[in-house]
């Protein structure tokens, strides 16, 4: 009788032992997948922050410890910064129903942002109904400013294509203004402790949100400064317009206006 | 196996059709001891289908660097550069040498989580300062790898490895290798009952390399670099290999230096820039035709062939795949299918010597 009890004891003690082996090993695979499954996000998140910031502050911020990164998450570059704008968004959005003005401004957006991105540009943010966007400022690019410049071209050329549609679909066209500027500035990223967003600040960015204005003072849809032009080749079409004051530099600024390529012309 | 970190990256269809060459894959399985299925892809351009077995540092190659650390090296570039083919073939080449799925994840979460010893940690981040950021500033990656204990020799294989890694990445991002069969292989139940043989083929042929006299260093650009390799077995293999691409006669001479000196300018490579320079000259270009096809990407004297590769090597700089496969389907519409895997080979062969020259040639005191 007692080795019975005896065998059947043990039995149920490896019974309970086995069962609770098998969910312990049950709970370390769910823990694993999801350990997995969270490293595979950060290494996505890796990746795509690469896209957002420039590379060497992206191998900074990985690399480095937490107090280093808020020191050394920008470094100084020469970038070409851009800044549209839709020319009297306000009336239009008085006359339009507030959701067919998101509709219009979304396609807009979206146009604007195929655009800048087959230029090999980087959209910082949208403003209102503004868009700033830079060249040069994630990695090095030599090219820039002809990237910058062909990029304002399709922007124009999906403007006409979208003004085509929305006026298929009864609503007003869109007019755009941009404005381009080459210079120093601090990449990086920029903000609260809460929320940061890759920027490219100085004064160049400020220029160029100045050049932007100046399109409605001339009358022109694209303008671009000295700085800019003196690195285009010639197949850009310019056309020098008057310099103008502008708030926050002591001298006159000269702009041009980019009329097309030289490929256009012959079309 | 799935397609691990980069199943979220988008793959184009392959723009270019297998050919067979049986005395090249002979020669690429009497040096791996394995069959190498993809090399067809590059068959038509004999230096460039040479270089993807000769330049596998793992075969010979290296004389002082770890060979795992090596594999891990190949792992995160290819990772950064989002190869799909690469990624799958190292994390294939580990699984081969008998590491579980999930050891090979275990490896990447430590990669990415920062639980790294110093020397493998330094190698890693000069690996993705080269991938992310190019040769410039160079000289602080190299005092990383120096501090961290790495000597002159061990920083060259680093420093081959990353720049090697960044060309095959190339190579096969460019013409959209496809990675699906790498990807589903140890899944597979014959390549299971298979993967003790090809652990032992691996175990064989993967071998240290041995001190090699350099013999004639190439006359035209990168000589200096190959120099700087003299001693180790990488100095006659890579020469070699830049020797047979200026020889082969598929594009012109001078639309290779073109594209190498295009790749040099968009990395801000100093050394290759002014060596590239030389040999433009010697080709006829002057500094001032030079300057307006860096400067623009264009001038007046090229011809159709020469202003689309020029503009295509820019586009090998920095890249996402599916935006530079699909670029690359519009430059192949425009060449016979040698010009472009010659094309797709030199423009990846400019990335991975200037990243390589770039360490070891401009970033030296």
């Amino acid at each position: 009788m007692m080795p019975t009890l005896a065998v059947g004891a043990a039995l149920v003690i490896t019974a309970i032992v086995a069962g609770a082996l098998y969910r312990q090993w049950r709970h370390t695979q769910v823990l694993r997948a999801q350990l997995e499954a969270a490293a595979a996000d950060l290494q996505h998140l890796q990746q795509a922050c690469a896209r957002l910031a420039p590379a060497g502050v992206v191998q900074r911020l990985i690399t480095e410890s937490a107090e280093a990164e808020r020191t050394a998450a920008a470094e100084r570059k020469v970038a070409t910064a851009m800044f549209v704008d839709i020319v009297g968004f306000s009336a239009i959005s008085e006359r339009l129903e507030p959701s067919v003005l998101v509709r219009v401004v979304n396609g807009y957006y979206q146009r604007m942002s195929d655009a800048i991105d087959e230029h090999r540009g980087q959209v910082g943010s949208y403003i209102g109904d503004g868009i700033v966007a830079y060249f040069g400022a994630l990695q090095p690019n030599p090219w820039q400013c002809g990237d910058a410049v062909r990029a304002a071209l399709a922007m124009r050329d999906a403007i006409r294509a979208y003004n085509v549609e929305l006026e298929r679909d009864g609503l007003p066209p869109l007019a755009i203004g941009i404005g381009i500027h080459r210079g120093v500035g601090l990449a990086g990223l920029v903000g609260s402790r809460e929320r940061q967003e890759f920027s490219f600040l100085g004064s160049a960015v400020n220029l160029a949100a100045r050049v932007q204005a100046l399109t409605r003072v001339h009358q022109v849809d694209i303008l671009i400064t000295e700085a800019v032009r003196a690195e285009l080749d010639k197949s850009i079409v310019l056309e020098p317009m008057p310099a103008e004051r502008v708030k926050g530099f002591a001298e006159p600024i000269t702009t041009y206006a980019v009329k097309g390529t030289t490929a256009d012309r012959r079309d | 196996m799935a397609a691990g970190a980069l199943a979220h990256v988008n793959w184009e269809s392959c723009l270019i059709d297998p050919q067979r060459d049986r005395a090249l894959e002979t020669y690429a399985r009497r040096k791996m001891g394995i069959p190498f299925p993809t090399l067809r892809y590059f068959t038509p351009v004999p230096w460039l289908a040479r270089a993807l077995v000769d330049l596998h540092p793992e075969f010979g190659l290296l004389m002082h660097l770890d060979l795992h650390q090596a594999d891990v090296l190949t792992l995160v570039v290819s990772q950064e550069n989002s190869c799909r083919f690469c990624y799958a073939a190292i994390r294939m080449l580990l699984w081969a040498q008998g590491m579980s799925e999930a050891r090979i994840q275990r490896i990447e979460r430590k990669l990415s989580g920062g639980e790294l010893e110093p020397k493998t940690a330094a190698a890693i981040g000069f690996g993705r300062h080269q991938s992310r950021v190019g040769p410039q500033r160079a000289g602080e990656a190299r005092q990383t790898l120096r501090d961290a204990g790495f000597g002159d020799a061990e920083m060259k294989e680093v420093a081959f490895v990353v720049g090697l890694t960044d060309f095959m990445n190339r190579v096969n991002t460019i013409p959209a290798i496809p990675s699906h069969t790498l990807e589903r292989m140890p899944g597979q139940f014959h390549m299971r009952l298979l993967r003790p043989l090809i652990k032992r083929i691996l175990a064989k042929q993967r071998v240290r390399g041995e001190a090699t006299p350099l013999g004639r260093p190439p006359a035209y650009p990168y000589g200096r670099l190959i120099e700087a390799y003299a001693g180790l077995p990488i100095a006659p293999v890579l020469g070699r290999t830049i020797e047979d691409m200026w020889e082969s006669p598929i594009l012109t001479r001078r639309a290779k230096l073109l594209m190498l000196a295009v790749v040099a300018r968009g990395l801000g490579c100093e050394v290759c820039a002014i060596e590239i320079g030389q040999a433009l000259r010697q080709e006829g270009l002057d500094d001032a035709a030079q300057s307006e096809v860096l400067s623009h990407l264009d001038a007046p004297g090229l011809d159709d062939v020469e202003r689309a590769l020029v503009r295509f090597a820019r586009e090998t700089i920095w890249y996402e795949p599916a935006v530079l496969q699909r670029r690359a389907r519009a430059l192949r519409d425009m060449l016979s299918g040698p010009q472009f895997i010659e094309a797709v080979g030199v423009a990846s062969l400019a990335n991975g010597l200037c990243r390589i020259g770039g360490a070891m040639v401009m970033a030296h005191p």
